[in-house]
C-alpha cells in the first residue's frame, strides 16, 4: 500500500492488506535463563487493519511479545504467522515489520532525512523512488522544516514522529509501537495519542501497540490485550475490558476498586460485605463464586432511590474534588466504596454526611476472583 | 573576605604551577634560537641549529623511523583493538573478567618491565630461530601490544554510550549484517576510531622506554636519538628538534581543543 | 583462550560452541592471541630467567637457581655490599615521597579548575595535561637545561649554601624528585578534578549549617568525596614512579638510582640477565600488590562498588 495523504484513505486496497497483515500467534512460550517465565503459552489472533494493545503490568511479558514479533527475540515454544506465512525463525532485516521504540533508537550519525531514508536504503530501493517515499512521508507526519536536522537536535515530540516516519515508509505489513509515548509530558502525549490512532486509520495498516497505561489503551484501541505472569487474561474492544472484566485482575488493572467477594448466593440476591445486593438475573452454578464489581461512576448518591436499585446507607469519609468529577470515599457497614460524580453543579456532600447509596442491578458484575 | 584571599591565593598557586609545568618547555623553545653553542648564555637569535638539522641524515631517518612505526602499529592496532572493543561490548553480559585482566595487563605492566621481558624474549627467539632480532619489526610488535588496550577502551565505551536499541533498529530497518556494519557500527564509531588512532599514534611518538630496548642499530626513533644526543653531550641541535616536537604537541592540543569546541555546538 | 565456564581449549571444541561464545572469540581472538604471544609469555620468561644461572657471556642458563635474589639482596664475589638494597629503598622512598608532593600540588590544583566558570575549566584541564604529551625524554631535558650549573636555579641553591660552587642541581637524587613529580601531576588532577566536579555542595553547607568549621567542614564534608579521585591518582602516580627509567638515568646519576635503572643495566651493559630479571620480577609483584591493595582499600572505601581504575 501507498502512504498517500491527498487521496483518500479508502484507496487502499483492503484486501491485500487483508491477506498480508493478520497475525497469528500459537502457544508461543519464552524463558529467559532456568526460571524466568516471560510468556507461558500465548494463543492470540490479530487482525488485519487493527489497532491492537498488548496491555500489562511491567514484567508481565508484553514487551517480549512485541519483541517476538519484531524478530528480535526467537520464542522457546510455539508458531507465529504472519499474513498466512511462518515466520518464526525469520530475521528481523527479512521480516516486513517495522517498530517504534520507546527510545525512538534514531541514528544519531544521520540527519532526520537519512533516518527516514534508512530502512528504504537497506532495502535496496532506487534512490529516485526512495526520495519520493521519503518525501511523502515527511509531508504525512509534516516533518518538512526538520529533515535536515541533526537528531539531537530534536525535541521528544519531534523524535516520536521522526520515528514513526522511518518506520512508516518502509510500508510494513504490521507497525510495532514499544511505549512510544511514554517518555512524553501528558498534553503532547493526548495529543500524539489523537495523531496515532487517526495515522492507523488512515493508513489502513495493522498496528500492535504495547502499553501500561489502560487509558491510553482505550483511546486508541480496537481491541485489547491484558496480559499478566506472560499468560493473556482477557481479549476484547475497549468497552468489554472495562465494564465487563473478565477477573479481578484485569478489573484493578483497569482501574477499577470496588471489588467484593461473593459469599453467599440465593436467587438473584448475593450476599457480601457491603450487604446483600440484588443482580439482574439469578448467577448459574458455575458463577457463585468469585467477586462482584461496582464501578465508581455507576453509583449515584442522593436521598431518593430510583425504583428497583439496591439501597445503601454510608457516610461520606473523604471527598476528592478533581474540578469535572468528584470522588467519595465511602464507609458503608464498615466497608470502603468509592463513588465518582459527575461535577452537574448539583449541591456536593461534605465530609461526615450520611447518604444514600443506589445501585441499579445491571450495573453490577460478576467475575472471577 | 578571608574567602577572597583564599581565592586569590590559590590562584597565585596555579600560575606558579602552570610555570613549573611550562619553563622547562620554555628553555628548550629558548635556547633553540640561542647563537650561541651552548644553554649557559643567550647570544642572539638565530636559526643555525634547525639549519643544521634539515641536513643531518642521522635525525631525518630518526624522524621517517619514528613516523614509519608510529602509523604501522597504529593502524595494526586499531583493527585489532576495535574487535576486541566491540566483543568487550556485545557480550558484557557474560563474566569476562579474565578478559579486563588480559586488557588492562600492558596499561599496568612498568614500562622497563615491558620492554625489556619483549627484548629477552625476542632475542631468546632470534638465538633458537633466527627471526624476531631487534628491528623496526619488533618495534611495531611492542607497540602495537600497548597499543591495543587503549582502542579496545575508547570504542568500548563509544558503544556503552550507546541506546542499544539502536542496534535492534538497524535490524528492523532491513540491515543484513554486513549492511549493519557498513552503514550503522562504522559510521557511529568513526569519531572514536579517528579518536583512538590518533591516541595510539601519539604513544607511540612518546614512548621512549619500550622502542629503546627493542630497536636495533638501525631503528633510533627521535626520542632515541635524542637520548643517544644528550648522552654523547648536550648540542643545542637537540633543542631545536625537541621544539619541533613540542610545537607538534601544541598543534595537536589546539585542534583537540578546537574540536571538542566544535563538538559542544 | 577458553570461555571460562570450559576448561578445554576452544580448538578441540569450536564445534560444540554456541555461536554466541564462538562470535565472542572471533571477535577478541587475535587482541587476545597478540598480548598472550607478546607480552604474557615474555613476562613468563623474564620470570623464568630470574630463577636461571647466569651464564658466563651474561645468557642465561640451567640450572635454576635463587642466586639472582641473592645477588639482588647484596650478596656478590666480594661478600655483602648493600649498593642493591640502597636502590630498593631509595625507589621506595622516592615514590613515597613524588606521590606525596604530587597529591600537596595536585589538590589545591583540581580544586582551584573545579570552582573555575565552566568554559574555562576544560581549557585549564588541557594546560595541565600537555606538557605531559612531550616525550619524556624531551621533559627531562628540560629540567636539564634548567637544572645545570650556571643556570639561575643553580644559582640561586648555591647563594643559599645548598650546593657545593660551580656545581648543578643535578645530578642529584633531589631534581630525581623534581623530574618525578613533574611527570605525574597530570595523573593525579585529572581524577582528583574528576571528584571536585562531582561533589555535592550540599554536604558543606549541612555542615556549616551545624556549626562546623571551615576546616572540619573540608574534613567532614569535602575529603572524603574525595577520595576515592585520591585513591585513582595514588594509583596512576606511585605504580608508574617505582618502574620510572628515564628520570632518574638522566637527572640522576649514579648515587640516585631507582631499580628500573639497576633492572636495565643489567640487561644492556651490566649483561647479568638473571640479576635483572629478579629486579623486575620485585617490579611486577610491588605493581600487581598495589594495584590489588588499592582496589581491596577501594571496594571498602565506597561500600562494595568497585573503583575504576
Amino acid at each position: 500500500m501507498t502512504v498517500s495523504p491527498s487521496a483518500e484513505p479508502d484507496a487502499v486496497d483492503t484486501q491485500r492488506v487483508r491477506d498480508a497483515s493478520a497475525i497469528a500467534l500459537r502457544n508461543l512460550h519464552k524463558r529467559f535463563g532456568r526460571d524466568a517465565v516471560a510468556l507461558d503459552g500465548v494463543d492470540l489472533d490479530i487482525h488485519a487493519g487493527e489497532f491492537f494493545t498488548l496491555l500489562g503490568p511491567s514484567g508481565c511479558g508484553k514487551t517480549t511479545l512485541l519483541r517476538i514479533l519484531a524478530g528480535l527475540e526467537a520464542p522457546n515454544e510455539g508458531s507465529l504467522t504472519i499474513g498466512g506465512k511462518d515466520v518464526t525463525t525469520t530475521p528481523p532485516h527479512l521480516r516486513s515489520v517495522n517498530t517504534v521504540f520507546q527510545s525512538y533508537a534514531l541514528f544519531p550519525h544521520l540527519s532526520v532525512h537519512d533516518n527516514i531514508a534508512f530502512g528504504l536504503r537497506m532495502k535496496g530501493v532506487a534512490a529516485a523512488e526512495r526520495e519520493r517515499r521519503v518525501q511523502e512521508i515527511a509531508d504525512f507526519i509534516k516533518l518538512g522544516a526538520l529533515m535536515e536536522r541533526r537528531v539531537n537536535q530534536l525535541s521528544g515530540g519531534q523524535r516520536q514522529r521522526v520515528a514513526l516516519a522511518r518506520a512508516l515508509v518502509c510500508e510494513p505489513d504490521v507497525l510495532l509501537l514499544d511505549e512510544p509515548l511514554s517518555a512524553l509530558d501528558a498534553g503532547l502525549r493526548n495529543q500524539l495519542q489523537v495523531e496515532l490512532q487517526r495515522t492507523q486509520k488512515r493508513l489502513g495498516m495493522t498496528f500492535v501497540f504495547v502499553t501500561h497505561d489502560q487509558e491510553e489503551a482505550m483511546v486508541m484501541s480496537d481491541r485489547i490485550a491484558v496480559l499478566d505472569g506472560g499468560v493473556i487474561q482477557q481479549v476484547g474492544p475497549p468497552q468489554t475490558v472495562y465494564e465487563h472484566p473478565i477477573n479481578a485482575f484485569v478489573a484493578r488493572f483497569m482501574g477499577h476498586v470496588n471489588l467484593f467477594e461473593i459469599d453467599s448466593v440465593s436467587g438473584d440476591r448475593v450476599t457480601t460485605a457491603l450487604g446483600q445486593l440484588r443482580l439482574e438475573q439469578p448467577l448459574a452454578e458455575h458463577e457463585r463464586h468469585g467477586m462482584l464489581l461496582i464501578r465508581q461512576e455507576v453509583i449515584e448518591l442522593g436521598p431518593e432511590v430510583p425504583e428497583g436499585y439496591n439501597a445503601l446507607e454510608g457516610v461520606v469519609r473523604e471527598r476528592l474534588y478533581r474540578g469535572s468529577r468528584v470522588e467519595y470515599r465511602l464507609e458503608v457497614d464498615g466497608v470502603v466504596l468509592l463513588a465518582t460524580a459527575s461535577n452537574l453543579g448539583q449541591r456536593l456532600h461534605a465530609v461526615g454526611d450520611r447518604v444514600t447509596v443506589s445501585i441499579c442491578p445491571e450495573d453490577i458484575v460478576r467475575l472471577d476472583a | 573576605m578571608r574567602r577572597g584571599a583564599f581565592h586569590r591565593g590559590l590562584t597565585l598557586f596555579w600560575w606558579v604551577v602552570m610555570a613549573f609545568l611550562y619553563l622547562p618547555l620554555a628553555v628548550i623553545v629558548f635556547y633553540s634560537f640561542n647563537a650561541a653553542n651552548s644553554s649557559a648564555y643567550f647570544a642572539g637569535f638565530s636559526l643555525r641549529w634547525y639549519d643544521k638539522l634539515i641536513h643531518n641524515d642521522q635525525l631525518l631517518s630518526a624522524l621517517s623511523n619514528t613516523l614509519v612505526l608510529g602509523i604501522a602499529s597504529s593502524t595494526l592496532a586499531l583493527g585489532i583493538g576495535t574487535l576486541i572493543g566491540y566483543g568487550m561490548y556485545r557480550h558484557r553480559a557474560r563474566k569476562l573478567g579474565w578478559l579486563i585482566v588480559l586488557i588492562y595487563l600492558p596499561i599496568v605492566m612498568p614500562d622497563i618491565v615491558f620492554g625489556i621481558s619483549e627484548m629477552a624474549f625476542f632475542i631468546s627467539i632470534d638465538r633458537q630461530f633466527g627471526i624476531l632480532g631487534p628491528s623496526l619489526l619488533t618495534m611495531i610488535i611492542a607497540h602495537v601490544t600497548f597499543q591495543i588496550p587503549f582502542v579496545a577502551l575508547i570504542v568500548y565505551s563509544r558503544f556503552v554510550g550507546l541506546d542499544p536499541t539502536l542496534f535492534e533498529a538497524a535490524k528492523d530497518l532491513y540491515a543484513s549484517p554486513f549492511q549493519r556494519a557498513r552503514f550503522f557500527l562504522l559510521p557511529t564509531l568513526k569519531p572514536s576510531l579517528i579518536a583512538a588512532f590518533f591516541l595510539s599514534f601519539t604513544l607511540s611518538v612518546d614512548d621512549f622506554v619500550i622502542s629503546f630496548f627493542n630497536a636495533g642499530p638501525e631503528n633510533a626513533t627521535l626520542p632515541i636519538y635524542i637520548w643517544g644526543a644528550i648522552r654523547r653531550g648536550v648540542s643545542p641541535e637537540i633543542n631545536a628538534i625537541a621544539t619541533l616536537m613540542i610545537g607538534a604537541v601544541l598543534i595537536a592540543a589546539l585542534l583537540s581543543l578546537m574540536f571538542n569546541r566544535h563538538k559542544q555546538h | 583462550m577458553s570461555k571460562p565456564e570450559s576448561p578445554y581449549p576452544l580448538a578441540a571444541h569450536s564445534r560444540s560452541l554456541s555461536p554466541d561464545t564462538r562470535h565472542l572469540l572471533w571477535s577478541v581472538a587475535p587482541g587476545v592471541i597478540w598480548i598472550v604471544v607478546f607480552l604474557v609469555l615474555p613476562s613468563l620468561y623474564l620470570i623464568g630467567v630470574a630463577f636461571m644461572t647466569n651464564g658466563p657471556y651474561g645468557q642465561p642458563q640451567m640450572p635454576l637457581t635463587l642466586d639472582a635474589f641473592s645477588q639482588l639482596a647484596g650478596f656478590g664475589f666480594l661478600g655483602w655490599s648493600p649498593g642493591n638494597l640502597y636502590t630498593l629503598l631509595r625507589s621506595l622512598w622516592q615514590t613515597l615521597l613524588a606521590t606525596g608532593l604530587v597529591i600537596l600540588v595536585a589538590y589545591p590544583l583540581a580544586y582551584r579548575i573545579s570552582i573555575s566558570r565552566e568554559k574555562w575549566r576544560a581549557l585549564m584541564l588541557l594546560a595541565v595535561v600537555v606538557p605531559s604529551w612531550t616525550n619524556q625524554v624531551i621533559r627531562a631535558f628540560g629540567w636539564m637545561n634548567l637544572l645545570s650549573p650556571g643556570t639561575p636555579l643553580a644559582e640561586l641553591a648555591q647563594f643559599f649554601g645548598l650546593i657545593g660552587p660551580n656545581m648543578g642541581l643535578y645530578p642529584s637524587n633531589f631534581a630525581v624528585t623534581l623530574g618525578l613529580i613533574y611527570n605525574f601531576l597530570p595523573f593525579m588532577v585529572l581524577p582528583l578534578y574528576a571528584a571536585f566536579e562531582k561533589l555535592d555542595y550540599a554536604l558543606v553547607e549541612a555542615a556549616r549549617d551545624l556549626y562546623a568549621s571551615p576546616l572540619r567542614a573540608f574534613w567532614l564534608a569535602v575529603f572524603p568525596q574525595t577520595l576515592p579521585g585520591l585513591l585513582a591518582g595514588t594509583v596512576l602516580v606511585s605504580i608508574p614512579a617505582f618502574g620510572m627509567y628515564v628520570v632518574p638515568e638522566l637527572l640522576g646519576g649514579g648515587r640516585a638510582m631507582m631499580l628500573g635503572n639497576l633492572v636495565a643495566s643489567q640487561f644492556a651493559g651490566g649483561s647479568n640477565w638473571p640479576l635483572g630479571a629478579a629486579g623486575a620480577l620485585i617490579m611486577l609483584l610491588a605493581t600487581f600488590g598495589g594495584l590489588f591493595a588499592m582496589r581491596r582499600i577501594g571496594k571498602r572505601l565506597s561500600g562494595g562498588e568497585e573503583v575504576v581504575i
